[in-house]
This record gives C-alpha cells, sequence and structure tokens, in this order.
C-alpha cells in the first residue's frame, strides 16, 4: 500500500513496550476526564452564580454557563492530550476549578446573604 | 509521551473513537430513526392510525383522564429506598398535569405528577403517563409499546440504562468524544480539502474505507458537531446540575423572588378549592396569540398544584412554526380562570438556548430538514462503521500472522453495532406486527426480541470471526446483511397482511406516516441484498486467489 502513510497517522499497532506507558497513559486520561469535569464544574457554577449576582435572569445565566461550559470540556479535554507535562494539566484543572467552585460558594452566599 | 500534537490527537481519535464509537453508532442510528418516531408509532400501533389532532377540550377529555391516572408498576419500583416507611396505595396529591402535543401527532401524551409521603427528598415526584385518543379520552393500550417514541428515541439518549442515568451520562461522554474525535480527525489530515474529493472505490478496502470515513466525516462535519453539541447542551442540567446542588439555595432563592414578581405561587396553599373551565382559559391564551399575529396551535397545557387554591394552569403555543419549542406561555388562576401573567419576550441568551435545543430536537414543520437530518445521522453511521472497517483492515494482517485476537473482537464487535443493530431493529417490527394485539405486555415481549435478537447477532459475530485469523473478512457481514433484507421485507408484508394497510392503499390515500415507513424498509431491504451481493463476490474472488482490486476493475467493467 504504498499510499497508506499519506493521511494515517494513527500508531501503528505494535506492542512495543515503553511506546505508551500504561500508568501514564491512565493519567493523562484521568486528567482530561476527571480534572476536564472538576474544571468545567468550578466555571459552570462560577459564572451561574456570578451572572445572577450582576443581575442576569437565573436560568439565563445557567444556560449561558452551560453551553460555554461544554466547549470549555471540550477543550480542556484536548489540551491535556496534547500537552507536553501531564502533571501540569492535573494541577491546572484541579486547582483551577476548586478555586472557581470556591468562589461560587462565596458568591452564593453573598447573595444570600 | 506523544512525540508532537499531531500524533497525541492521532491515539485520542484511534482509541477513543474506537471505544466510543460502539455507542455513537447506536445514538446516531436510532438518532435517525428518532426523526420519525411519531410515525413509527403510527406503524407499531394500528389503531392510533389516524390523522393529527388539535389539543382536545381539557374539561371534557383530558381532565377525567388525568382524574384516573396513578403512576405504574415501573415508576413506583423506581423509588425503592427513597421513601422511609412503606409506599402508598394510591398517590393522592398530584403536583401537576400536562398535556403535550404536536403538529405530526394523532394521540396527545399526558403525564401526572404526584407528591411522595415520606420521600427522603421532599421534592421527590412520582409520574404516571399516557398517550390517549382525543378524539374520545380512551387511553391507548397499556401493554403497547409506542416503538417509536417510547422505544428508539430514549435508546438515542439513554440506552435505556436508567439506574442513575448512566445511559444518559455514556451518552453524554460518548458525545463530548464525537466533538473530540470531529476536531482531531481535522488535526490529523491536513489536507482536508482534497480529501473531499477522494474517494477511490475501486483500491483496497482499507482505502476505499479510510475515503469514505474522511468523506462523510468532513462532508456532514458542521452537522455533527451541531448535534453532538446541542446534544450535550439538552441535559447540560444532568451533566452539571450545579443548580440543583451546590447552588440549591440560590436556586431557590431566586424560585421565590421569581414567585413573587410573576404571581405564579411557588407552593401549594394546602386548601383544597375546585377548578374553574380550563377551556375558557384556553381560548382567552388563543385570542391573546392572535392579538399579537402568531399561530394559536395550543402545543402544552400544564397545571401546577392540581386541586389546591394555589393551582395554576400554563398554556403554551405549539412549536409548529419556528425553531424553539412550546412557547410564548400564558399562565392563569386554576381556580377563578383570571389571568395571571404573560410570559414576556425571550430574552437573547434565551433565544440562543432555545434555537440550540429547538433545531436538535425539531418540533417544526418542515419535512425538507427533517429528512436533510435522517441524511446527516445515516452519513454520521457511515462514518463511525468506516472507522470501524478502516481500523479492522490496517491491523488484520498483522493480527493474523502474530495469532493476535485484536482485530477479530474488535470486527465481531463492529458487526455487532453495524448490522447486529438492524438485525434487532428488524425483528423487533416484525414482532410487533406478528404478535397479538392483545397479548399483555406485548410491549415487553417486543423489548425482549429486539435484545435477544441483538445478542444473537454478537454471538454470530463472534462464532464466525475465524476469517479473520486468515486475514479475511467475517462472513457474518455479509449472513446479516441477508438478515436485515429478509426481516425487512417480512415486516412490510406483516404489516400489509395483519392490517390491511398494504402500499397499493396507504400510498393512494396519502397516509405517509405508514407508507413511509414500508418504503424505508424496502430500502433499508434493497441495500442489505446490494451489501449481500457484493461481499458475496469478494468473498469468492479472494477464495480463489483473486485479488480485490482485479475483482473491483471487472466489476467497474461490468457497470
Amino acid at each position: 500500500m504504498p499510499s497508506a502513510a499519506m493521511t494515517d497517522l494513527a500508531p501503528t499497532p505494535s506492542r512495543a513496550p515503553g511506546r505508551l506507558p500504561p500508568l501514564a497513559l491512565l493519567s493523562r486520561i484521568g486528567a482530561a476526564v476527571l480534572g476536564g469535569y472538576a474544571f468545567c464544574w468550578g466555571f459552570i457554577a462560577v459564572v451561574h452564580a456570578g451572572l445572577y449576582g450582576l443581575g442576569m435572569p437565573f436560568h439565563d445565566a445557567e444556560h449561558l454557563a452551560a453551553i460555554l461550559g461544554v466547549l470549555l470540556y471540550l477543550v480542556a479535554f484536548l489540551w491535556t492530550f496534547a500537552a507536553r507535562r501531564v502533571g501540569l494539566c492535573w494541577a491546572v484543572l484541579l486547582v483551577g476549578g476548586g478555586l472557581m467552585t470556591g468562589a461560587a460558594a462565596l458568591i452564593q452566599r453573598a447573595l444570600l446573604a | 509521551m506523544f512525540q508532537n500534537f499531531r500524533l497525541s490527537m492521532a491515539w485520542l481519535h484511534t482509541w477513543f473513537g474506537l471505544v466510543l464509537g460502539f455507542v455513537l453508532m447506536v445514538v446516531f442510528f436510532f438518532g435517525s430513526l428518532s426523526v420519525f418516531d411519531r410515525e413509527i408509532d403510527r406503524w407499531a400501533i394500528p389503531s392510533s392510525r389516524f390523522a393529527p389532532q388539535p389539543m382536545p377540550s381539557f374539561d371534557t377529555i383530558l381532565k377525567p383522564a388525568f382524574e384516573r391516572m396513578q403512576p405504574d408498576k415501573d415508576a413506583i419500583a423506581l423509588l425503592d429506598g427513597r421513601v422511609d416507611g412503606p409506599l402508598p396505595e394510591r398517590f393522592e396529591v398530584v403536583r401537576s398535569w400536562g398535556a403535550y402535543t404536536t403538529h405530526r401527532d394523532p394521540v396527545v401524551s399526558v403525564f401526572a405528577g404526584f407528591e411522595v409521603p415520606r420521600a427522603k427528598d421532599p421534592d421527590e415526584t412520582v409520574f404516571a403517563s399516557h398517550a390517549l385518543d382525543p378524539r374520545t379520552g380512551a387511553v391507548l393500550p397499556q401493554g403497547q409499546l409506542r416503538v417509536g417514541s417510547e422505544f428508539f428515541y430514549p435508546l438515542h439518549y439513554s440506552l435505556h440504562l436508567k439506574w442513575k442515568d448512566l445511559g444518559t451520562w455514556i451518552v453524554g461522554f460518548s458525545a463530548l468524544m464525537m466533538l473530540a474525535a470531529l476536531i482531531s480527525g481535522v488535526v490529523m489530515h491536513r489536507k482536508i480539502f482534497r480529501e473531499f474529493f477522494t474517494f477511490r472505490r475501486h483500491k483496497t478496502v482499507q482505502r476505499s474505507a479510510l475515503d469514505l470515513h474522511n468523506l462523510t466525516g468532513v462532508v456532514a462535519l458542521p452537522f455533527h458537531f451541531f448535534f453532538a453539541f446541542t446534544g450535550l447542551v439538552i441535559f447540560a442540567g444532568i451533566y452539571f446540575p450545579v443548580a440543583h446542588t451546590q447552588l440549591h439555595e440560590l436556586h431557590e432563592l431566586h424560585e421565590r423572588v421569581e414567585a413573587r414578581e410573576t404571581g405564579l405561587p411557588h407552593e401549594r396553599a394546602g386548601v383544597a378549592a375546585p377548578m374553574a373551565s380550563v377551556d375558557a382559559m384556553v381560548a382567552q391564551a388563543q385570542r391573546r396569540w392572535q392579538a399579537k399575529g402568531m399561530a394559536g396551535d395550543v402545543g402544552f397545557v400544564y397545571v401546577s398544584h392540581v386541586g389546591d387554591a394555589n393551582a395554576y394552569v400554563s398554556v403554551y403555543r405549539a412549536g409548529t412554526d419556528r425553531v424553539a419549542l412550546t412557547g410564548e406561555g400564558i399562565h392563569f388562576k386554576a381556580t377563578t380562570g383570571e389571568l395571571l401573567r404573560e410570559d414576556p419576550p425571550r430574552s437573547a441568551v434565551d433565544s440562543v438556548n432555545e434555537f440550540l435545543t429547538g433545531l436538535h430536537l425539531q418540533h417544526f414543520r418542515h419535512w425538507l430538514l427533517r429528512w436533510l437530518y435522517v441524511l446527516g445521522g445515516l452519513l454520521g453511521c457511515v462514518c463511525i462503521a468506516t472507522g470501524f472497517l478502516f481500523f479492522v483492515e490496517k491491523r488484520k494482517q498483522q493480527h493474523a500472522k502474530a495469532g493476535s485476537a485484536g482485530s477479530r473482537v474488535v470486527d465481531a464487535l463492529a458487526v455487532t453495532t453495524v448490522t447486529g443493530m438492524l438485525v434487532a431493529t428488524m425483528a423487533m417490527l416484525v414482532a410487533n406486527r406478528l404478535l397479538p394485539e392483545s397479548l399483555a405486555d406485548k410491549g415487553d415481549w417486543e423489548r425482549t426480541v429486539f435484545w435477544s435478537a441483538w445478542g444473537l447477532a454478537m454471538l454470530h459475530a463472534f462464532a464466525r470471526g475465524g476469517a479473520l485469523a486468515r486475514a479475511r473478512m467475517n462472513p457474518a457481514w455479509r449472513e446479516q446483511c441477508g438478515l436485515i433484507a429478509a426481516g425487512a421485507v417480512t415486516a412490510v408484508v406483516a404489516n400489509a397482511v395483519t392490517t390491511g394497510d398494504h402500499l397499493g392503499r396507504t400510498l393512494a390515500a396519502g397516509y405517509w406516516p405508514v407508507a413511509g415507513v414500508d418504503l424505508s424498509l424496502l430500502a433499508t431491504a434493497a441495500v442489505a441484498i446490494l451489501a449481500a451481493g457484493r461481499l458475496g463476490r469478494r468473498a469468492k474472488a479472494t477464495a480463489t486467489g483473486q485479488s480485490p482490486a482485479v475483482l473491483a476493475a471487472a466489476e467497474a467493467r461490468h457497470g
């Protein structure tokens, strides 16, 4: 198949050990799925609470946060696979997600007070 | 870990695409069928083969039907573990009644939500839902399954895995991976414009599968991206239940503020009170829409706090003439019929959201677009199926040499999800026509036939997978194509025999719901026969040592 290399970039199915270390791979998948989820949860919560606090109707803020949050999840997911260091991804996603979730909680407390 | 960006995207595309492709195949195929779910319902339930009806009278048709409703045993079973103490015999406190119809529905869908006494979550609601004949108020036979809207459609978004919404989560993650696969696919293929016009039909299976994969992936890319994305937006409240968990109190605050501003009570008063005529309220709503120059079809009537002094009635306009779903709600006090509120015009965010979800759910009247949706969905199926084929073709020689079962397993799963899924669908439709109408739990039997046929198709695919060990094509592909064709023709004949609505009659009468399903089945049979024939010739040629390219050239000469 002379032209097979033109468009097919998928790694050839070799069992060569060490090409994709299983732990590193699992960590990357975990960061993309779970880290990405945590980050987007925080984003959706803080945008939702924040926009409501700024006067946007509750369900408008909810929908806008969700629409942007879904796209952000996609970006975070792809970035985690493309990034050189998976540790950085874990850190950014979890710390960022945590901070935004905390900020959302503070906004809620302020609005309820 | 990955040498470069494109390799990382290629890895993501290959492996996530492979694993979740099996789910996506189901989602795309049954999504395509769901475009005509109401029409498939007509085919499956002959007693509902009459013209679409407007929303019936609430006072004389709907109210008596609502008052007879109680949740069924399946709905009650789901409450297990969510209640302190025993469940009641009857659910007395009605939270809500709803009646819903579209321009394609002869039957009207009704549901009632009941308060659950001693529930751990005070907001817990158990639902009863039925389909009614709007001309008489008669409930459609309980055991009969609306195959399109109650089976294929929920299969599309939930895989019928109801436990903790597990299926909806799996479908959601698959949709996210569909988006990732589309983007990583574009990254992998830099010459995207040229590939758009490349389809080397007569080269090897591996070449033509990849060409077709690229072609369908690119030509329908905006469609696929849009549907995967809007699917996620529709269920965003399930995937990110922020407003019901972390921001629950803010949500409660908002609802109290909203109740104060809109005058629509948030809570029951706890005082029983009778209802005024809802028909009069509906008529008034229609007059108000007309005054604004809007068509007056009623799509949705909803009663909150039924039987209470705080009860109110919401009347919504059907989504026939625009992308957004039901809307322009007008709300009345249920005890007096006094106007409480008219919904204000949509805000910008709400318009965007309604547009995104409405374009996915398409309740509007536009038959050409409806067929384009089917085409887009089926192109998605072709894209995923050729992805599987390419994966297998690329590896099968190597795996056969190394004695690895990898491509054999993937191929058997591909047979299961591509042709096996169609075998199961055909088996279900045939069972629907052959099982007696009077059979109690007829719908449950149809479900059993569907899953059993799919299971058998899987066993068949694995049993016949030995050919892969010799780097040949699995004969199950061809054999199941034959089964699909036989099933589709049987379904059409069975429909004609059991109901008398053969194509001669339905086409002459212009009764498209049933004629359309029959014609689609015949088209499926034709495609399956063509595919089986081609696969058969290829298998013979491979067996006699001819290369597929020679065979293809010969085929091309013979036209």
